[in-house]
């Protein structure tokens, strides 16, 4: 081994970390870890999925209800004209 | 509903392991880093994921390889995770005294210095040669390299060392008395 070869070796030598490293990492090993069911997350997944579903569904019924009333709004106006129009012709 | 998930049973052989490998994990990722603190983070995180795998850990020596290789792993991870490069540039590397005597502590910070301005895998290789005493049949293992490119990482590393110094004046005469 040459000089330098020692001098990396010096150099690189193994350090020593803080004195209460391992007992703060045993201490980080060893808390508790909360873990939720696989099943429950699976659960409540389709839980917040269909009443999402269901809110969408009710929103596109209002949308449709609205759409229709909006159409019968038109409708009433243009039978009114037109029944107008009618009684105008007669006399 | 919820599981209280503890593992008392392997508590004491994990703190036996981290307090036999903790130099070894510990001095890896600081010569890589040459960051404390990030350095003592990451062997923490080493020393966790060793807790977490501890099923598949079969002795004790296995645990020593399984951590060198994950301490290799998490540091070249940290260090290409941190935003800036090793806080170290050639151009800051202190000049060693021209008339130090014999094993000047300056010139180990220096050699340090040196060595954290190399490319991430010849660095490691450097580290694992030097710090851990690996040969490159060890390193190429521990890396996943073919031991000719661990050589040839090796060969260039010290050239290129051996040409720094001598450019800043250190010259082998100089300290081997």
């Amino acid at each position: 081994m040459d000089w330098l070869e020692q001098e990396l070796r010096d150099a690189l030598a193994r350090k020593e970390p803080p004195a209460d490293f391992a007992s703060r990492v045993v201490r980080r090993a060893e808390r508790p870890v909360y873990r939720f069911p696989r099943w429950l997350a699976a659960a409540a997944a389709v839980i917040v999925l269909a009443g999402a579903g269901l809110e969408y569904r009710q929103y596109r019924g209002e949308q449709a209800k609205e759409q229709l009333l909006q159409a019968f709004k038109i409708a009433s106006v243009k039978v009114n004209h037109i029944q107008t129009e009618v009684q105008g012709v007669g006399k | 509903m919820i599981e209280l998930e503890t593992r008392p049973e392997i508590a004491l052989d994990f703190s036996e392991l981290v307090r036999e490998h903790q130099s070894m994990v510990f001095s890896v990722c600081w010569h890589f880093l040459h960051d404390r603190d990030l350095a003592e983070d990451v062997a923490q995180e080493v020393f966790l994921g060793l807790h977490r795998n501890m099923a598949s850990i079969q002795s004790a020596s296995h645990a020593g390889h399984w951590l060198r290789k994950v301490a290799v792993q998490r540091a070249i991870d940290a260090g290409r995770r941190r935003v800036r490069r090793p806080q170290v540039a050639l151009a800051d590397v202190a000049e060693p005294v021209a008339d130090t005597p014999v094993r000047d502590p300056m010139l180990k910070e220096t050699l340090r210095r040196l060595i954290a301005t190399l490319a991430e895998t010849p660095r490691m290789v450097m580290i694992l040669r030097y710090q851990e005493d690996l040969d490159p049949t060890e390193i190429g293992q521990v890396m996943d390299m073919p031991v000719a490119t661990v050589k040839s990482h090796l060969q260039r590393s010290l050239a290129l060392l051996r040409e720094k110094l001598t450019r800043r004046g250190v010259r082998e005469d100089r300290w081997t008395g």
